[in-house]
């Protein structure tokens, strides 16, 4: 189904379009597609965009709010994951808002989607080929932490200058005997860009190596758009004796599903104190 | 002949607007390196100059005369308005820079990227405040660490093991190494700043003013621990500095500037003992002794 058979049905079936399809103009879709297709031809460099006004606040995922309407299409099928979750209230808005200026299928399924957009992970099941991960992202700057001028971390992505992430490692390990870096560990794409994966767990991170799937990331508030292309390099920055490491959580196993080899979430009961584990992923908890 | 391993012509470095007139009308002969007609300050004009293997140059001259600008030309620091900078890179240190052949380029004309390179693998720079050259709220390894992770070492151990070697070397005591410069005294921060432009052994040494803001016993053991340095090291070095004690102990050929150019050099000794410029001459009689 094209454009314009969709529309003829909306309106065959009595609905009046009060918006363009999927919300934002037809120029603005172009424009962010247009810089997508930048940000993909130059994996890791964040390209600059004029990031609209949307119906949610700047620092909700507007970003990927964004890239996944100028991206969507009518066959799309949209998953929608916050923090794992399908069913948080993030999650559920962006589903609900996303369905109402596009009448596309949602699902919760992974493989069954064309199209997903989250926030802070990385689904536990793989992207193959054709599937698109859209990322929600609040600061796109990795350099950010180390430097607080904007012309500067230009300057030092221009001349690939990262000696000061690489001292703030440094600086950890001299003060803490490791690399305390929890979520957003910084990414060198192609040996090129250093880049922020967004807020997602280390984790994740070994995932965006050599993926099958296209990876964006679209910070609204920031107004910037990046890339990792399929079957692209992208490595956790260590040292020779100091190497990135995932989270542990010591053999721990899910309390809902038993599996062993997933990203778990510590739940406290609020009554008995007790602590369980579960998984970060629910659709992948509650596939058997 | 021995190839001399850098090679300034003719450096000239403007700060204004500028106009045709600005070279014609300021220098020594008229006392003075502002413009009258377009107020522009003539930092350093037609500064040339040849630095030979394992040579110690110094550059004296009065606050405001062009040297620090010449430092900061041959850094990088300030882009150049005239002139021309060619270097003689030795085998070892040139597939440091991705094997590019430096031979007969000017150095001026590479991009940012080139010459950030050249100042990470070829130069160290000491400044007169050790603010300049040092993270102050990064420990005193964490500094040195910084000049190795640009020269793209990746092995934490070996860094420390390389910082605790320099910190020996400039006499810093080793237990107070993952400390921050903050924490020390100006004479130690001075020596962390040595030690930190020495890390990766560069080709060429800048010590700009080093010991222009340490009081005289402490300057006599920078002065010391430099003088020994460069009897181990044998690296190139350029001295600049005001105070001729400094330049009569550390350098064996001297160029004397004054209003951004040069007016007179040859060896130190024969410099301060047979000064020929009058300004030269002043600033002889007029040292301390």
């Amino acid at each position: 189904m094209n454009l314009s058979t969709w529309l003829q049905q909306q309106e065959k079936n009595g609905h009046q379009a009060y918006y363009t399809f999927a919300f934002i103009d037809e120029g603005a879709k172009r424009e962010i597609r247009r810089k997508t297709l930048k940000a993909i031809a130059i994996p890791g460099y964040q390209v600059p965009f004029g990031s609209r006004d949307m119906p949610i606040a700047r620092g909700w995922g507007t970003g990927g709010l964004q890239l996944t309407l100028a991206l969507i299409g009518p066959e799309d099928i949209l998953k929608v994951i916050d923090q794992g979750a399908d069913d948080s209230v993030n999650a559920v808005n962006i589903k609900k808002f996303v369905s109402q200026v596009t009448g596309v299928r949602l699902t919760n399924q992974v493989q069954e989607a064309t199209l997903i957009q989250t926030r802070h992970r990385i689904p536990e099941e793989p992207l193959r080929e054709g599937q698109i991960l859209v990322f929600q992202v609040p600061i796109p700057e990795p350099l950010r932490a180390v430097e607080p001028s904007e012309r500067e971390t230009r300057r030092m992505h221009g001349e690939a200058d990262y000696s000061r992430m690489w001292l703030h490692l440094y600086e950890n390990i001299v003060q803490f005997k490791e690399i305390m870096i929890g979520s957003r560990y910084p990414v060198m794409v192609h040996n090129r860009f250093m880049m922020d994966p967004s807020p997602i767990p280390r984790w994740d991170n070994p995932r965006l190596h050599m993926a099958e799937g296209l990876y964006l990331f679209g910070a609204g508030r920031e107004k910037r758009i990046y890339a990792v292309p399929p079957y692209t390099s992208v490595k956790s920055i260590e040292f020779e004796d100091y190497k990135f490491r995932v989270e542990d959580f010591g053999g721990v196993a899910c309390s809902r599903c038993g599996r062993t080899n997933t990203f778990l979430n510590e739940i406290i009961d609020d009554e008995s104190g007790k602590r369980t584990f579960i998984c970060s992923d629910t659709a992948f908890c509650s596939k058997l | 002949m021995v190839k001399p391993v850098l090679r300034a012509v003719g450096l000239t470095k403007r700060h204004g607007n500028g106009c045709s007139r600005c070279y014609e009308l300021t220098g020594p002969l008229f006392d003075r390196n502002v413009c009258p007609d377009c107020h522009s300050v003539v930092a350093c004009h037609n500064i040339s100059f040849e630095l030979f293997p394992q040579e110690v140059l110094g550059i004296v001259g009065e606050s405001g005369s062009g040297k620090s600008t010449v430092i900061q030309l041959l850094n990088f620091n300030l882009e150049a308005d005239g002139g021309e900078l060619y270097a003689d890179i030795p085998n070892g240190n040139q597939s440091k820079l991705f094997g590019q052949n430096l031979e007969g380029k000017n150095l001026f004309s590479l991009n940012s990227f080139r010459k950030r390179q050249l100042r990470n693998f070829i130069i160290g720079v000491v400044h007169q405040h050790p603010h300049l050259g040092l993270r102050m709220n990064v420990s005193a390894g964490g500094n040195i660490a910084e000049r190795l992770l640009m020269a793209e070492w990746r092995h934490v151990g070996r860094m420390r093991e390389r910082s605790a070697e320099l910190l020996k070397k400039t006499e810093v005591p080793i237990d107070r190494m993952d400390e921050p410069p903050r924490n020390f005294s100006g004479g130690m921060q001075q020596r962390v700043q040595i030690a930190k432009a020495l890390s990766n052994e560069p080709m060429l040494l800048l010590l700009d003013e080093v010991t222009s803001g340490l009081d005289v016993s402490v300057q006599a053991r920078v002065l010391d621990l430099i003088r020994n340095l460069q009897h181990d090291l044998k690296v190139t070095t350029i001295v600049v500095s005001h105070d001729l004690g400094v330049i009569r102990m550390l350098t064996s050929r001297t160029m004397v500037m004054k209003n951004g150019q040069i007016v007179e050099s040859g060896l130190t000794d024969q410099i301060l003992e047979d000064p020929q410029h009058p300004y030269t001459q002043l600033l002889v009689t007029s040292a301390l002794s």
